[in-house]
């Protein structure tokens, strides 16, 4: 009988030697590590971005073009989700294993940038010719006199509108070039009611970092002043988060938890469900959203862009490239980012999946062998760069941060466990905090 | 748990003293060999072990040398609101879903232990969970039935009910994991199983006679020479619980959203690391993890005194 039952001891050995197996399990994962040369006299050269399979196709076929003029280089690419690509740069840089061409976001720029990471770009001006580029576009990479990174694309955010569902309710689409915010909120409020709410006239992340800085430059204010502190007022972000939930009272923005995370692809979006008709899309995406939503869709300007005190919209970039400081080959690296910046065939290959090219001449040069969808976000952003608009931004450190509180208590405001002033409140003091950090 | 199969299979044998010494030795040797996986592994996280002591003690951003601060990372965790809060959501979802899971567990089990035919098959089903609930694909899966125009929700339309955003919704999100995680009851109901198979049925027989319910036989026979094996699953399951990090990064993508409820300790502290650079504070959160179960299971075994019974 005595053995029908473990024995107290075993027991606790039992529990002691797989409890601190659980305790000492550690999750390893990451990118491969990088190789360095493959055989004598080759360089390799490794390069990392985020995006889906088809801007790695397009991303090949312009690297084909490099690789064949350049036999001594090989290169290693790796490319994944969007999402947990930032956390695994990070593994690759501590790991001392950065990679050699790097797709930096913006809002990380400064934190690998101020600790010595990445290469000074406008120390090897020789290598990586720059002086086609505007001023505006190449201060986006910049900190100080120093510059990091070379923006991969030129890209704004946009509102794009599915005709096929404002016709089949009949509701006329506003003037996008001189629609005011009220006038967002009247089309949607029509759209939902004419609908019977099968579908919400519109519908965008209150908590996405984009779209209130446009919101907060129409008022005059800069989301981030130029000596890195938070400038936007509480004020601000109160109407930002009052004028969302109007919408959402009247119907014409969808309830609450309506956006729940399934995916950031466009075609498992609300508009390629036919569930919204009009939401905010980086413009660089306006070939893949219009091909998920239908073929259909318009591309408006941000609301409120004539109506208010300045423009809101300004050229950013999706990514930019950059250079890792500690890459053994900094000369190749500095001659494929040239190539990709300057030579008309690497545009041509890569299309516009990370914006319109940032050198004007390319720009030119390529123009008339865009696909058309292409070609109706070329258009859109050319037409913006010829206005007055304010100075392209960089992030402070802790951009990021301050990113992940917006979204956090934007949800407690759209579940009303926060009004919109108190979590005005607590969101310019996190900021603050965040930065001072 | 293979530890304790391993024990108990192997202590059959054992426990008469008069067995000869050298056959003791061999099978003893035989036992380390059959740990040595273990302990070849065991070298590849030592390293990293007391790395994440001495980080935990200096300011490290991965990219520069780390510097000793000391004890500071210690005292900004006390003022840090987003780990009260991630300590919040590990705690709440601990004592909800380690209780359920092994109520059920132990109903299942029990159910399962009266014989009924194909029980190879019935047992096999319900362990699938456990195997898979830890995992991307199921959690993305649940995510998909959970959403907003998930299943669940399709279901409950029919009937005219309109369902929360059970991931979406901040004051769901949480039930919806701690759901997920009493579904994988499967690891500790075989264990309940093999516990029940070894009480000597001649108990309940002796007690029947005495006229003795269902109820008084569950309380006074199954449960107290049960006590062991549930004593076990709880510190298995309580600890397993602590360290929870894939529910919530999967179904958040990583942000601990909607408004921080699926923020978890073991996310958080991730998200420290290597999204925010902060890798001294995130070890120095490693440690307290440490020191918080560590504590959770002192106590555990203090208590099991008063309730786990050794039949010897």
């Amino acid at each position: 009988m005595s053995q029908s039952t473990p024995s107290r001891r075993n027991l606790l050995k039992a529990v002691g030697v797989s409890a601190l197996g659980l305790g000492l399990t550690a999750c390893g994962r990451g990118f491969g590590g990088g190789g360095d040369s493959s055989e004598s006299g080759t360089v390799q050269l490794n390069m990392v971005w985020w995006g889906d399979a088809t801007r790695a196709q397009k991303t090949q076929a312009a690297l084909d073009i490099f690789l064949q003029e350049n036999p001594g280089i090989t290169t290693k690419t790796e490319y994944q989700d969007s999402g947990p690509y930032k956390d695994k740069l990070a593994t690759r840089f501590a790991a001392g294993n950065a990679p050699d061409l790097v797709a930096m976001r913006t809002d990380s720029l400064r934190e690998y940038a101020d600790r010595g990471s990445l290469l000074d770009l406008n120390k090897h001006t020789d290598q990586l010719n720059l002086t086609a580029l505007p001023p505006n576009i190449r201060n986006i990479g910049a900190v100080g006199e120093q510059l990091y990174g070379v923006p991969s694309g030129l890209n704004t955010i946009g509102f794009v509108v599915n005709k096929t569902i404002t016709d089949k309710y009949g509701v006329p689409i506003p003037d996008g070039d001189t629609w005011a915010w009220k006038d967002l909120a009247a089309f949607a409020k029509e759209i939902s009611a004419k609908s019977g709410k099968k579908v919400y006239g519109t519908g965008f992340e209150a908590g996405t970092l984009a779209n209130m800085v446009v919101f907060t430059r129409q008022r005059g204010e800069d989301f981030f002043t130029d000596d890195g502190r938070l400038g936007v007022s509480e004020a601000t972000v109160t109407a930002w988060f009052e004028m969302i939930e109007k919408m959402r009272a009247e119907g014409g923005f969808p309830p609450a938890g309506f956006f729940d995370n399934i995916g950031s692809s466009s075609s498992e979006s609300p508009l390629a469900k036919g569930t919204l008709a009009c939401q905010i899309i980086p413009t660089n995406n306006f070939l893949s959203y219009n091909k998920d939503a239908g073929g259909n869709l318009a591309l408006l300007r941000i609301p409120g862009e004539s109506t208010e005190r300045r423009r809101g919209q300004t050229i950013d970039t999706p990514h930019l490239w950059s250079v890792s400081a500690k890459s053994k080959h900094p000369a190749e690296t500095l001659k494929l980012l040239d190539f990709l910046v300057n030579d008309a065939r690497a545009s041509k290959a890569t299309g516009t999946t990370r914006g319109v090219p940032v050198n004007p001449n390319v720009t030119k040069e390529i123009a008339s062998t865009l696909a058309l969808d292409d070609q109706v976000a070329t258009d859109y952003l050319t037409k913006l760069q010829t206005e007055k608009l304010l100075r392209s931004s960089s992030n402070p450190p802790g951009a990021s941060a301050i990113a992940a509180s917006l979204k956090t208590i934007a949800t407690e405001v759209e579940f009303k466990r926060q009004t919109p002033a108190a979590g005005a409140k607590a969101f310019v003091a996190a900021g603050q905090k965040a930065l001072a950090r | 748990m293979t530890a304790l199969l391993e024990r108990t299979t192997r202590a059959r044998p054992a426990a008469p003293a008069r067995k000869p010494a050298p056959r003791k030795r061999r099978r003893d040797r035989a036992g380390y060999v059959f740990l040595l996986p273990w302990f070849v592994g065991m070298l590849f996280t030592i390293v990293p072990f007391f790395a994440s002591l001495y980080l935990a003690f200096t300011d490290y951003n991965l990219l520069n040398a780390p510097r000793w601060i000391g004890f500071a990372n210690f005292r900004e965790m006390l003022a840090d609101p987003l780990l009260r809060q991630s300590m919040k959501v590990t705690f709440l979802y601990t004592f909800i879903s380690v209780p359920a899971s092994l109520a059920v567990a132990l109903l299942v089990a029990m159910v399962l232990n009266k014989g009924i035919r194909g029980l190879a098959v019935y047992r096999a089903v319900f362990y699938l969970p456990s195997l898979l609930g830890g995992s991307v694909a199921i959690v993305i899966l649940w995510r998909h039935i959970f959403g907003a125009n998930g299943i669940v929700n399709d279901l409950l339309g029919w009937f005219g009910i309109h369902g929360p955003g059970w991931t979406s919704d901040p004051d769901f999100s949480l039930s919806t994991l701690i759901l997920l995680h009493v579904w994988t009851f499967g690891s500790p109901m075989v264990i309940f199983l093999a516990g029940l198979r070894q009480i000597p049925v001649m108990y309940y027989e002796a007690s029947a006679i005495d006229g003795a319910s269902k109820w008084q036989q569950f309380r006074s026979i199954t449960l107290p020479l049960l006590s062991p094996i549930i004593f076990f699953n709880l510190i298995q399951s309580l600890i397993s619980s602590f360290q929870t990090f894939t529910q919530g990064f999967v179904m958040s993508g990583g942000t601990g959203g909607p408004a921080d409820s699926t923020l978890f300790y073991n996310l958080y502290l991730y998200q420290q690391g290597f999204s925010q650079f902060h890798m001294g504070y995130a070890s120095a959160m490693a440690w307290m993890l440490l020191v918080i179960i560590a504590a959770f299971t002192a106590i555990n075994f203090l208590a099991a005194k008063y309730w786990v019974f050794y039949e010897q």
